[in-house]
């Protein structure tokens, strides 16, 4: 969670992503720092995250991205 | 005239949710009939009625809907039948085979997904832009010393063909990546795409929306008729008495403009935006009020576009259903495909973690916005209006990094009020300036527009004989402006997660009514009817 935490704030450090669940709702993630997002999260995680999944449900707070990870790293 | 409805359809009456047959005959005679159906036959009695609504305006074009109806219910199965097959063959196998037998078998769905966009979009591309794409040919013909002689076939368009060929393409599009099951029920695809107060401009429901709601619609309550019917007058308040009225002066200065200075023009152009918000977001008001009587809850499309700090926030409170189904089906599969994600991948290593995915991310903002511009009609303003949202948003991610680090070595505050303000105004000029190229007859005139607001900005040439020449007077702008001062409470209220709906279902009956009997006279004192005005159909039933 800490690395993950961590890649979310050099995208944007003006949130706090530990209570905020609101990252796509809020606008505090646009589009584009969704991509940056999901090129670090497919680095670091090994992961690979379809278009299928980019929903604001997954990507609305770090533990539901979390979650996220966890499940296409069990896929 | 009965007969010319029935068997023309040509919708001399039943132009729209705002036409007086809508109001006094259509709607009523709808919701009384509904309620005195059995609940078994409620949902075929929509279908029946939406059916109609759509013969009412477009006649037989009706085909092209029914024709979509039936194309998403085959290509659905079709995508179905396919999954079924991998999923049997696949049981039983290894890792590695069952990988090389999904991706066999993906191959096979996406030309399945191919051939439907290429029927859904292609009729659409041919209906809608044969004339440009060939008037465009003859033109470059013609500059290389070339006779084109192109001539297109003139099409007539049915209503809300822009509208619900995205709604069936993204239905198949869900289906293909697993996202709902295949619908079995023509019927129930018949309703989600049919019904009636969502035709005309939208919102572009999806499947897992609307579809279920649809299918298991119930009886009229109480409450669902008193929330439907004050969302529906509020959006008549919007469109008749401020769009409406805004109508007139607009479209003489923007059929007139080379007689005007700039500040004139100028003032036009937030006129047409204030205009355009209002019927559009009035319609959907009227649409969701609509759809709230029968107990269908449709998704918002509008979410006050006019607080938003940056373009691209705009667009994500602006046609909400529009700005998502590019985003869904158009934005995130180019980034997510292989070669675009080795784009990302390389150049974030070369120019870094902002930069990087920014260069993968342009090319598909490209093609969003091309499509966004194109969407909106076959004209060189429109795709002008699409790059010129695509050019600002790119600068504005550009230059984030940058302004992030001036803010903090001047230690300013991006969440102080000031701040937000400027930043608010700024994206509401930026807006003003896209809208004026929207409205503009043509590119030219809106490059002149623009060149005279910026060259020649006075308000001279303009006085109350002029006024009275163009056909409104103050009177005009101070009911206008009473009117958007409403709405802005209303939607600072909004922003703030106070629902004056709700407050107000909670005050006495006495203070209910007497609002309610307050909007309604206010929309028939203050309506844009009569001499002078001319009935304007809502603006985006064009698209």
């Amino acid at each position: 969670m800490e690395k993950l935490i961590e890649i979310l704030e050099d995208i944007n450090p003006d949130v706090d992503y530990a209570t905020c669940e609101t990252l796509i709702d809020d606008h505090h993630l646009n589009s584009l720092a969704i991509i940056s997002l999901i090129a670090e999260l497919e680095e670091e995680y090994d992961i690979t995250i379809p278009a299928i999944e980019i929903v604001p449900d997954n990507f609305n707070s770090a533990e539901r991205i979390m979650k996220m990870i966890t499940r296409l790293q069990e896929e | 005239m009965l007969s010319t409805i029935l068997w023309a359809g040509k919708g001399v009456s039943l132009t729209s949710f705002f036409s007086v047959m809508y109001f006094t005959m259509f709607l009523p005679a709808c919701i009384v009939l509904f309620a005195l159906t059995p609940k078994k036959a409620k949902k075929y009695f929509v279908i029946f009625v939406s059916y109609m609504f759509f013969w009412f305006i477009s006649g037989l074009l009706l085909a092209y809907l029914i024709l979509s109806t039936v194309s998403m219910y085959f290509f659905g199965l079709w995508l179905s039948k396919v999954k079924d097959k991998l999923k049997q063959e696949s049981a039983g196998l290894e890792k590695e085979e069952r990988k090389a037998l999904k991706e066999k078998y993906n191959n096979k769905e996406r030309g399945i997904v191919i051939l439907s966009v290429v029927l859904h979009i292609g009729g659409l591309l041919v209906l809608k832009y044969a004339g440009f794409f060939s008037d465009n040919v003859n033109l470059l013909l013609n500059k290389f010393g070339i006779a084109g002689s192109i001539k297109a076939p003139q099409f007539m368009l049915p209503i809300g063909i822009s509208f619900f060929s995205l709604q069936a393409l993204s239905y198949i599009l869900d289906v293909h990546y697993g996202k709902i099951k295949a619908d079995r029920n023509i019927g129930r695809l018949a309703l989600f795409i049919c019904f009636f107060p969502q035709i005309v401009e939208g919102p572009i429901c999806r499947y897992d929306q609307t579809a279920n709601q649809l299918w298991e619609i119930k009886q009229i309550t109480y409450e669902n008729l008193t929330f439907g019917i004050q969302r529906l007058l509020y959006g008549m308040l919007k469109k008749i008495v401020v769009a409406d009225r805004l109508n007139t002066f607009v479209d003489h200065i923007f059929s007139n403009y080379s007689s005007f200075h700039g500040g004139v023009i100028a003032f036009a152009a937030v006129a047409y935006t204030i205009q355009l918000y209002m019927d559009f977001s009035g319609s959907m008001d009227a649409v969701i009020g609509t759809a709230q009587i029968f107990g269908i809850q449709m998704p918002e499309n509008f979410k006050h576009p006019f607080f938003s700090r940056t373009i691209s926030e705009f667009w994500t409170r602006w046609h909400i259903s529009l700005g998502t189904w590019f985003k869904d089906y158009i934005f995130y599969p180019i980034t997510s495909a292989k070669k675009i994600k080795k784009l990302t991948s390389s150049a974030r290593k070369k120019i870094g973690n902002h930069y990087g995915p920014l260069l993968a991310g342009s090319i598909a903002l490209f093609a969003v916005w091309a499509c966004n511009g194109l969407w909106h009609g076959a004209a060189w303003n429109f795709i002008f209006f699409g790059m010129y949202h695509f050019v600002l948003i790119l600068i504005g991610s550009l230059i984030n990094p940058l302004v992030r680090k001036t803010n903090s070595k001047l230690k300013i505050n991006p969440d102080a009020k000031w701040y937000r303000a400027v930043q608010i105004f700024r994206t509401c000029v930026l807006v003003v300036i896209g809208e004026l190229f929207f409205r503009a007859y043509g590119l030219k005139n809106g490059l002149h527009m623009f060149k005279r607001m910026v060259t020649n900005f006075s308000f001279l040439l303009i006085d109350e004989t002029t006024m009275k020449t163009i056909g409104v007077d103050a009177k005009d702008f101070i009911i206008v402006g009473m009117v958007v001062i409403i709405v802005l409470c209303v939607s600072i209220l909004s922003e703030k997660g106070v629902s004056v709906r709700r407050k107000l279902a909670d005050t006495n009956i006495v203070v209910r009514w007497i609002v309610l009997y307050a909007l309604i006279l206010c929309i028939v004192v203050f309506g844009a009817y009569g001499y002078g005005y001319v009935v304007v159909d809502p603006l985006y039933a064009q698209y």
